[in-house]
């Protein structure tokens, strides 16, 4: 028998989860009948009788202070209609484990099961059944991993026999019947699965299903990069492959700072008094695309654990987070079949950012969102960690023969299957039907504690090597660190969430919260003594051998046996053809704006301007004490900063800078020119804020349509920019990831998702005190306009964006100049010449001008040369370019040699003024701008 | 002898570190210690000076933020407790730990197992980080020697953090409480974002009745060096950061006694 406690908070308490869901009832659904609504949490627990139940309900379940309970009876009364919405079975449910854990320190030794959901009851008279149903389907249960409960559950408990493993053969099929196994489940190509056939049809046996569920995850585009690895023709001429000219040029730049590029889990560089840092950007497009709470949180884990296996550990200091989503207002009709509206997308993103994040207690302190409505099939969602390592643990390690595997962390469930393959197709209207299992909760207490074990052990230097266990599971974690010794592994050792998993499942379940170490057998106890005392449970699972074989059983059954020269060799290398043609973009011929302040206020509230701070305010940005410069700061806390600056070593004054730049809409007229614009606004971020160019380096993600022949030839230039880019400033990419799926297709239509380069920099600083911050300091001060930019260059920007028009004139960066331009913003900030300084991005000068006043509390006045066309001058969005505010220092000293303006001062009036060659342009007061600016994120945040 | 500051980790905390550097830089001599290894008797709470319960989310936050720990520590710590509070050995609860202090009952009144008080969700809803201004009221805290009357800037980061009890408790701990949430002129405020959280009367932290259990939901561990405040371009100076004076206050407590 189950006992049921449900808690519901004292009718004079208010209800915070119902007043949140009314809210958006009212603004996202426009539904006016439902007047109240009151939740109650229902707890379930298997194994107890009632008295214990009481008992659970008033030490653990409700506090009397502000709540009441009921056992087995309802708590929501006299509403119109309650519905209980839980997580499905088999999607594991974090707080169960807590509710175990405190029923056994009360002593319920007996309690075998327990569950947790959520009961909404409605409250209003004219509420009928389909309006219920409508906030069902659009708020409540995302079908992936939640239902609505009908009638109670018998049992809590899952159960399962083990699966077998089978034979498939394959060894007769022809092309058809080989391409009909591989669709849906393997994403591998008829060559691809040709070359599979050919090996056993070579070794004269069938494989088992999971031996090919190895290969399609080991040869999976996620895993292997395909297509950074082909052989390509671009119009007609072979040219180096994509990888490879971008470790070529890191290569060519041999930067004294760089410890270790393109190798480990992140790309590492040196820091101060013996430590390094590290980067790694990952991307969750598809997971966030069907479940985006799930795949956010899973994304942000997936990406700390990659910082935690670099080197023999790392230790997470900061978290960034860079969305591209379709507008929040977008039609309903507008969104493809099988697809999720942007507005629900971005709130549930940006919530499991937040409570991922937040929970292991990390920053998140950079990021962006963009919005463009070809997202509207598919979100892009990009998530970066970053940390800090001793220098001489910081390359990657290399287990020996004879070394244990130990598996760590969270149990293996059923949840993540096919990840790492599904992610590499194409969204399609059966994705959320057929890949729901590629999805789950993530648990951030479970990696918190494991990441606090494996940093323990790491000091100890009890680890030889480490590796996450993300896309691909164990086979991957374990196929790629056995890859050069061969490894034997014992797979009914894995604990398991539930009973009934198939050895192939267990072998390629992505389940979270699980990394691989590689542990020397006299080091073994020590490192499962210090999982015992921090609640972390640690197995040997494997050991690493010398006959390069990948061998698994699973009880006295073989379920594995490949060679690893085949698996990770046997991929027949691609050759894929590229060519590019610019898109026929017209170029408008606007006439000049009548109703200035109207147009500055439309600009300041365009999505791609406004200011994102609701979401930053629910982002622990503090955490860890380390903070130098908040995403938001000024006197009233709410002006952009460019970085973040964090000083990760207590008691020290170095300091890291992070900081990122990424233009989708730019890449649609040319790839090459949006992809230089992505690197530059990445670093003009970093050294807006005091970063110094020779000591910075950059990771690169490249999030692309399928590459068909024109995705590829735009993703060839937006490498070649990547390359030029990265000669010419003498910053290296150190790590990167490419993500080749944002192509949506249906029976109707097929759309291709705005190619996407997300250019992340980060380096180091000697002294947070060398650094700056974009508010405005005092009036009076210089204001100067730094960097070279051609104003007519307007198009992709905001300005034409309002006007509906996208342009061919997009801005050209010049590589011989920016250079210099960064190298003197940075001498003049470590200098201390300068008071404030802000990179100029979408809504150019006067939306950079604007923010600066915000955060200083004052006006400004800017007089325009006489011979610029005012519009193009004030709205360009050039990357590489700054405004600078000045104190006492003499502008032709500090920007000698490198193009700069003069254009105007700070004032005290609250507003801002534009002359052009000394008369009146308009003039606004920062009050209706500030307003204009702020309204956009706060509707859709409440 | 500098004091041994216990710092009390468990699964999910998160603020641990930057409260022992906060203690070091105090003056304490501050360990991290796993709860487990009170449980399990490999350290003992009596051996420390000072105890510490740092922020995060202890076992997810799951049920009520802090309850988790709060539970097991009424269940297998209680004896422990009682003797270190009856000691006169100051406690500190920060965030989390000030969630794990009221949900002990430690505060407001020392009774481990008798809830009075209760941090609830957010009116907001959800999460909010931000700097608040808090007025330090006049009371026989330790932690805050020295500071009654000032108006002090500190992080506040939480989920649940809304203050609440009944009228009658709250007129039983008027003179407990330590901080609230003010406006720009030190007034304490309802006004939102002011008052991150909708506490009533504007609470942030309060005390036992000696003075020496404090638990609050604003972070001082986070504010002990200058280029911790979000604007410390905008000053010259501005002496001693707050948080740094409410450690620097429990240790010479400690060291004066």
């Amino acid at each position: 028998m189950i006992q049921e406690v449900r808690v519901i908070n004292r009718p004079e308490v208010p209800d915070p989860v119902g007043e949140e869901i009314l809210y958006e009832i009212k603004q996202a659904l426009g539904i006016r009948s439902i007047q109240k609504i009151r939740t109650a949490k229902v707890y379930r627990f298997e194994g107890i009788g009632e008295n214990e139940a009481h008992l659970l309900a008033q030490k653990l379940l409700a506090e009397d202070v502000f709540q009441l309970y009921t056992l087995n009876a309802p708590a929501i009364k006299e509403a119109r209609a309650v519905i209980e919405v839980a997580y499905k079975p088999g999607v594991m449910n974090p707080e169960a484990a807590s509710l175990l854990k405190a029923a056994r320190d009360l002593g319920l030794s007996s309690l075998l099961a327990a569950d947790s959901s959520r009961e909404y009851g409605f409250y209003g008279d004219g509420i009928g059944p389909e309006e219920i149903q409508t906030v069902i389907n659009r708020l409540l249960v995302n079908p992936t991993v939640e239902q609505v409960v009908a009638e109670k559950p018998a049992t809590l408990i899952i159960r399962g026999v083990p699966g077998r493993t089978q034979l498939l053969p394959i060894r007769d099929l022809d092309a058809q019947q080989l391409l009909e196994l591989s669709r849906d489940k393997l994403f591998l190509n008829l060559e691809e699965m040709r070359a599979i056939q050919n090996y056993f049809r070579t070794i004269g046996r069938d494989p088992t299903d999971c031996e090919l569920e190895t290969i399609a995850q080991t040869w999976s585009e996620h895993c292997v990069h395909k297509t950074f690895k082909a052989r390509l023709i671009v119009n007609g001429e072979e040219k180096t492959p994509l990888l490879k000219r971008l470790q070529q040029a890191t290569a060519e730049i041999n930067h004294p700072l760089v410890l270790s590029a393109f190798v480990d889990n992140s790309g590492v560089m040196e820091f101060y008094h013996g430590w390094a840092i590290c980067g790694k950007v990952e991307t969750h497009n598809s997971p966030s695309a069907i479940e985006p709470y799930g795949g956010a949180m899973t994304g942000s884990g997936g990406v700390f654990r990659d910082i935690l296996g670099t080197g023999q550990g790392a230790r997470v200091i900061a978290s960034t987070d860079m969305f591209c989503f379709a507008p929040p207002d977008i039609s309903r009709e507008e969104i493809p079949p099988g697809c999720l509206h942007p507005d629900y997308l971005l709130r549930r993103v940006v919530a499991g950012v937040r409570d991922y994040g937040n929970r292991m207690g990390i920053p998140t302190n950079n990021g962006s969102v963009h919005f463009h409505r070809d997202f509207r099939a598919k979100p892009t969602v990009i998530v970066g960690a970053y940390g800090i390592l001793p220098k001489d643990r910081c390359k990657k390690g290399k287990p020996r023969p004879g070394d244990l595997a130990l598996v760590i962390g969270g149990r293996t469930g059923r949840d993540g299957i096919h990840g790492a393959t599904f992610s590499s197709g194409e969204m399609t209207e059966r994705t959320v039907e057929v890949n729901a299992s590629a999805v789950q909760i993530g648990h951030p207490i479970e990696e918190k504690r494991m990441s606090d074990a494996i940093l323990e052990a790491s000091a100890a230097g009890l680890i030889q090597a480490i590796t996450d266990c993300g896309a691909g599971g164990f086979s991957s974690a374990l196929g790629e660190m056995g890859a050069e010794t061969g490894v034997r592994v014992w797979l009914e050792r894995a604990p398991l969430k539930y009973p009934g998993l198939k050895p192939w499942e267990i072998w390629v379940s992505e389940s979270q919260e699980r990394m691989v170490l590689a542990v020397a057998p006299e080091n073994v106890a020590e490192v499962l003594k210090i999982c015992r005392r921090l609640n972390v449970e640690a197995t040997v699972l494997g050991e690493f051998t010398a006959d390069r074989r990948l061998v698994v059983t699973y009880a006295d059954e073989k379920v594995c046996d490949l060679e690893m020269e085949f698996l990770h060799h046997g991929l027949p290398q691609r050759v894929l053809r590229a060519s590019w043609k610019k898109p026929a973009c017209a170029e408008p011929a606007l006439p000049l704006p009548d109703d200035w302040a109207n147009l500055y206020c439309r600009v300041m509230s365009h999505l791609n301007v406004c200011s994102k701070e609701p979401i930053v305010r629910m982002y622990d940005h503090g955490v860890q004490g380390t903070s130098g410069l908040p995403p938001y700061g000024g006197i009233a806390q709410d002006a952009p900063n460019d970085a973040v600056l964090l000083t990760p070593l207590y008691g020290r004054e170095c300091a890291v800078v992070i900081s990122h730049g990424l233009n989708p809409v730019l890449n649609q007229i040319d790839p090459y020119w949006g992809s230089l614009w992505a690197a530059a606004e990445a670093v003009a971020n970093a050294v807006a804020v005091g970063a110094n160019p020779k000591e910075t380096v950059l990771i690169d993600n490249f999030i692309w349509p399928f590459p068909d022949e024109e995705s590829l030839g735009a993703l060839d230039r937006a490498v070649d920019a990547c390359v030029d880019f990265a000669r010419a400033t003498g910053m290296p990419f150190i790590s990167g990831k490419d993500s080749l799926s944002s192509t949506y297709r249906s029976k109707d239509i097929m759309l291709k998702i705005p190619p996407v380069l997300c250019v992340s920099a980060f380096g180091r600083l000697p002294d947070i005190k060398m650094t700056a911050s974009a508010d405005f300091k005092r009036a009076g001060s210089t204001l100067i306009l730094v960097g070279k930019r051609n104003p007519a260059e307007m198009a992709g920007s905001v300005y034409y964006d309002l006007a509906g028009c996208l342009g061919n004139n997009l801005p050209q960066i010049d590589l011989q100049v920016l250079p210099r331009v960064l190298q003197a913003v940075h001498r003049a900030i470590a200098a201390g010449k300068i008071l404030a300084c802000h990179d100029i991005s979408e809504g150019g000068l006067a939306a950079c001008l604007a923010e600066m006043c915000f955060g200083g509390d004052l006006g400004a006045e800017i007089d325009l040369p006489a011979e610029a066309r005012p519009d193009f001058f004030l709205f360009n969005e050039t990357a590489g370019c700054f405004l600078v505010e000045l104190g006492e220092a003499d502008p032709g000293e500090l920007f000698a040699g490198i193009p700069y303006l003069r254009v105007g001062a700070t004032r005290p009036e609250q507003q801002i003024t534009v002359y052009q060659d000394g008369k009146e342009l308009f003039r606004m007061e920062l009050k209706m701008l500030k307003e204009a600016w702020q309204k956009p994120m706060q509707k859709v945040f409440g | 002898m500098k004091p041994k500051v216990c710092v009390l980790r468990t699964d999910g905390t998160n603020c641990d570190l930057e409260t022992c550097y906060a203690f070091a830089r105090a003056g304490g001599d501050s360990r991290l210690i796993h709860v487990n290894s009170l449980r399990h008797k490999e350290e003992k709470l009596a051996d420390y000076q000072i105890l510490v319960i740092p922020g995060g989310f202890s076992y997810g936050d799951d049920v009520h933020a802090g309850k988790i720990l709060a539970v097991e520590l009424t269940s297998f710590l209680k004896e422990q407790l009682e003797e270190f509070i009856t000691a006169g050995k100051p406690v500190l609860g920060i965030c989390n730990g000030f969630q794990v202090l009221v949900r002990t009952g430690i505060l407001p009144a020392r009774r481990i197992g008798e809830i009075s008080i209760a941090l609830v969700s957010n009116d907001s809803g959800h999460f909010e980080c931000r700097w608040v201004n808090l007025l330090v009221e006049k009371t026989p805290c330790v932690f805050t020697e020295g500071l009654a009357g000032k108006c002090l800037r500190l992080p506040v980061a939480h989920a649940e953090g809304k203050f609440y009890a009944g009228r009658e408790t709250l007129q039983k701990i008027a003179g407990q409480v330590v901080f609230r949430y003010a406006d720009e002129n030190g007034r304490p405020t309802q006004s939102y974002p002011l008052n991150p959280n909708g506490s009533l009367e504007a609470i942030a932290g309060i005390c036992d009745p000696t003075g020496l259990v404090l638990g609050l939901m604003p972070h001082p561990e986070r504010f002990v060096e200058h280029t911790q405040h979000p604007n410390w371009r905008r000053f010259d100076s501005f002496g001693e950061p707050p948080g740094l004076a409410i450690f620097r206050n429990a240790v010479r407590y400690v060291k004066e006694r």
